[in-house]
């Protein structure tokens, strides 16, 4: 390799250089571009049977639904791709925006201070949960699988000890400002999310996460430090399914303590569209929000395509299958060119 | 003291109790606590009417959790077995349709429907590649979307059969004063123990889940290996699934939700490693009582829903912390 383009003349070597940089940044990124190219896809299809159904296209109504619908999932998958990334897996998130949808439901009174103090109370519950799934796993060494599933069980505990029958309610200003259902605002959040999201990735704490992801000993031997890596890993992951909690409580309006249960697997599903390698390592958080969208956007396709609604998870597992073997496919083509 | 306790494992190394053979005793020692402790704080509890009611819960737990073992030995999980149980449980009264002469067709087409799925799973898995994590959890979806789809929610005008009478005997009968189910059980315990530590199929089965790479170079088929294990992890879940509506009599729609993480739980109690390689039914099946005992007890001294969820998420933290550890590395 090195003699080779010792031989070569600097202009081609230049040449080469840059293609295979392309090449490289392509294939890096084909999951990320894929999970895009199939967020595209669903929403022209979506789009497509809207205006066959209703004669016009989705107007101001329908993104504002489908963007509030999305939002709890996409910070639920933002908060499971910061622990898949290192190598991990969390099984507690559901049990989590269980936690923190009662915790909400039962004690944000309609004053301002109220829902400040108790959103500020809630994440750091978030961030508590996330910090003991962290600890077993670093200081007990465990399997994060293993742990998450146990902690899933303390959570949802917790939350029907905190709120035994769905009900409570939180205050309509809260949903106002979260998830206001009179205007797509909630993309507000979605940008400030993905805004932080390019900036973490380049932080100490962001890098070290992709490369514990990718090689634990050799991140170790580089003098990354794993193990408050991977617990802030953990932490951000309970902080971002207790936000996903809130989230969940202002587009119901109310609480219920198993609402969150459903968004284990989802969360783990979106994921997965988004390209992120579930060995650990490799994807962002931007794709885990493409997917988020595209897995609430396909219910709705499913509803305008006149599926029968007790068919809706078999398409949706289908689809998860397909969006899988194709991006690997695909992705299999790059590497083999490369 | 200290010292002479941390030396312990070798010690016990020289009776022949490996660190594989320990997690099996730990796991039944786990159980027969369980049941000291439930007669101290409910007497009655360990009598042997209760000890069967426990044992013939588990016996469900136990057998869902045989086919959680196979794929969790080479490594993988199967997400499925909620709506492949599901489905194979309305499958079995909708074919058999409450009729004897209908059973052995009915148990045929339901443990081929449970066959089919894990080919399928196992087809995704070593084939295309498909992480075992999203390839099962996408096929608990399909299986979730056919079987509400094509039982009409459980509105269809079969889907309130019986099972056949038959079926219900064999589950809730008893010989020698021992409930059928149980030696039912046993003979699976005796059979997958068997396969696994004495047939080429079960050592294969280690090896690939120790190291894929080096089994292929040995001239194991790892994807034939692959294929069958998730075949037998559809077939258990189908199997369950028919005595569970032997023992309650009718199907229902979500009875198949507890079994994922209980026969998640019951593999990890047995000491069996979740990355694959290291393990034995025999654990998981103590690992099954455990859980079920645990449970018992707990509703036994009334304790409402959420102390159960929480504790039971303590106590495998527990159990996990006392054995379930990595080897410390480097």
């Amino acid at each position: 390799m090195l003699l080779q383009s010792g031989k070569a003349s600097p202009s081609s070597v230049k040449r080469r250089d840059f293609q295979s940089r392309r090449v490289h940044f392509i294939a890096q990124n084909v999951p990320l571009l894929l999970a895009l190219l199939i967020l595209v896809c669903t929403l022209l299809l979506y789009a497509i049977l809207f205006y066959i159904n209703q004669r016009r296209f989705p107007a101001n109504f329908e993104i504002t639904s489908i963007v509030n619908n999305s939002l709890p999932l996409a910070l639920a998958a933002v908060g499971q791709t910061m622990v898949v990334l290192t190598g991990g897996i969390d099984l507690s998130v559901g049990g989590m925006i269980d936690l923190a949808n009662s915790l909400a439901a039962i004690n944000m009174q309609n004053n301002p201070s109220s829902v400040v103090e108790w959103s500020v109370l809630i994440l750091l519950v978030g961030a508590a949960g996330g910090l003991l799934n962290g600890l077993f796993v670093v200081v007990g060494r465990l399997q994060p699988i293993l742990v998450t599933l146990a902690t899933l069980s303390i959570f949802q505990g917790l939350a029907i000890r905190v709120l035994p029958a769905p009900g409570g309610a939180v205050p309509p200003a809260f949903t106002t400002a979260l998830t206001n259902p009179a205007a797509p605002t909630g993309l507000v959040p979605l940008a400030l999310l993905i805004a932080l999201w390019l900036l973490f990735r380049r932080t100490p704490l962001g890098v070290g996460i992709f490369t514990i992801g990718n090689d634990e000993q050799a991140a170790r031997a580089n003098g990354v430090p794993v193990l408050t890596t991977k617990l802030g890993a953990y932490v951000l992951g309970g902080i971002l399914a207790a936000l996903a909690g809130l989230f969940l409580a202002a587009t119901s309006t109310s609480g219920d303590a198993t609402s969150g249960n459903v968004f284990t697997l989802t969360s783990i599903a979106a994921t997965v569209l988004g390209g992120v390698s579930l060995a650990g390592g490799r994807g962002s958080a931007m794709g885990s929000i493409a997917g988020a969208f595209v897995l609430t956007t396909l219910i709705n396709v499913l509803f305008f395509a006149h599926v029968d609604p007790l068919y809706q998870s078999f398409y949706q597992g289908l689809f998860l299958i397909l969006a899988v073997v194709i991006s690997s496919l695909v992705g299999l083509y790059f590497r083999r060119r490369k | 003291m200290i010292g002479q306790l941390s030396r312990l494992p070798q010690r016990l190394e020289r009776f022949g109790l490996t660190t594989d053979r320990r997690h099996i005793v730990y796991a039944f020692a786990a159980a027969i606590m369980l049941f000291i402790v439930g007669q101290l704080v409910h007497p009655g509890f360990a009598s042997i009417n209760s000890i069967e009611a426990v044992l013939v819960v588990a016996s469900f737990v136990g057998l869902v959790a045989a086919g959680q073992t196979f794929v969790v030995l080479i490594g993988g999980i199967d997400l499925s077995i909620p709506w492949v149980l599901n489905g194979a449980a309305i499958l079995m009264v909708t074919s058999s349709l409450g009729q004897d002469d209908r059973a052995l067709y009915g148990v045929a087409v339901t443990l081929g429907m449970g066959l089919a799925v894990g080919l399928v799973n196992g087809l995704g898995v070593a084939l295309l590649a498909v992480p075992p994590v999203v390839m099962t959890l996408g096929m608990d979806g399909i299986m979730e979307g056919l079987t509400l789809g094509l039982s009409q929610g459980l509105t269809c005008p079969t889907c309130a059969s019986y099972a056949p009478p038959f079926v219900q005997n064999v589950v809730n009968g008893s010989l020698l004063g021992i409930p059928t189910d149980l030696f039912f059980w046993l003979a699976v315990i005796v059979l997958v123990t068997f396969v696994l530590s004495y047939t080429t199929f079960g050592r294969r089965t280690y090896a690939v889940g120790n190291n894929p790479m080096a089994s292929y170079l040995a001239g194991i088929n790892v994807r034939m290996v692959t294929i069958v294990l998730y075949m037998l992890s559809g077939m258990f879940a189908a199997l369950a699934a028919i005595l569970l509506v032997g023992f309650g009599g009718q199907a229902s729609l979500g009875m198949g939700d507890p079994y994922l993480f209980q026969s998640i739980a019951a593999v990890v109690i047995g000491g069996v490693y979740i990355l694959g390689g290291r393990g034995n039914y025999l654990g998981t099946a103590a690992g099954s009582i455990s859980l079920v005992a645990l449970v018992t007890v707990l509703m036994a001294v009334n304790m409402p829903e959420y102390g159960r969820s929480i504790i039971y998420g303590v106590v495998i933290l527990i159990l996990l912390l006392l054995y379930g550890r990595e080897e410390v590395e480097g």
